[in-house]
């Protein structure tokens, strides 16, 4: 069933949760999406290292291809 | 330019560097989840040890980034007793090795204040959590205070709840 609470939940992204902390808020209210976080503390060390990886492979190439066609 | 942090760390374990792992790589094994574009690590201020970093990229290429003219990494025996930190460009990326950690101290403090990171790969010593806040305070860049509000709060998390906390 979908209704304006679920269409609302749907828009409007990552909340911070009732019960976080002050610094987790903080973080919050600086603007990050915590989320991303919340999901890196769910893996090991080693696959935060290879998720890091892809963002990081993903950023060069797009990178090199702003170099690349950009206007000489 | 890629930037391959996993192999470039194989490579300073298989050459036996004594090194721990800081900045923005830390954050990430931490769980930060802020992308960074070099390797930063502390190393032991010993030529020897300078050595077996030169030995672990020999093969790569490497050149100080941050001088002109890319100039290569040939470390004679009056340079390496002279360098406190290299920061080089490599065919596996940029490698930031330095002698000491702002906020902690040399390698010795740094080595104090660490924990050790176990891979499928092998183990490595890392900043422990409130190190790299105290490191990246005193570095004090926007960025690196940024960080330090996710590392707060992956801490806060890490510890349980927070005492302070409004809903405790």
């Amino acid at each position: 069933m979908i209704d304006e609470a679920l269409i609302e939940q749907l828009n409007r992204g990552y909340v911070c949760p009732p019960d976080a902390g002050p610094a987790w808020r903080a973080a919050c209210e600086y603007g990050f999406d915590m989320s991303l976080v919340e999901d890196a503390l769910t893996k090991s060390p080693e696959e935060r290292l290879e998720e890091h990886q892809r963002a990081l492979d993903m950023m060069l190439l797009i990178r090199d291809d702003i170099e690349h066609y950009a206007p000489k | 330019m890629p930037q391959n942090d996993k192999a470039l760390l194989l490579r300073l374990k298989g050459h036996g560097v004594e090194f721990v792992i800081i900045g923005g790589v830390c954050g990430v094994l931490h769980g930060v989840s802020l992308v960074t574009f070099d390797l930063d690590v502390c190393c032991r201020f010993s030529i020897q040890n300078w050595k077996r970093i030169e030995a672990a990229v020999k093969d790569l290429h490497p050149y100080h980034r941050l001088v002109a003219n890319k100039l290569p990494l040939e470390l004679t025996d009056e340079l390496a007793s002279r360098l406190k930190s290299l920061y080089l460009q490599t065919d596996l990326g940029k490698l930031d090795c330095l002698s000491e950690v702002s906020g902690i101290g040399n390698y010795e403090m740094a080595l104090q204040r660490s924990v050790t990171h176990t891979t499928s790969y092998g183990e490595f010593r890392m900043l422990d959590i409130d190190a790299l806040i105290l490191a990246k305070e005193a570095i004090g860049r926007e960025r690196d205070l940024a960080a330090v509000k996710q590392l707060r709060a992956i801490k806060e998390k890490m510890d349980g709840a927070a005492p302070d906390s409004p809903q405790k």
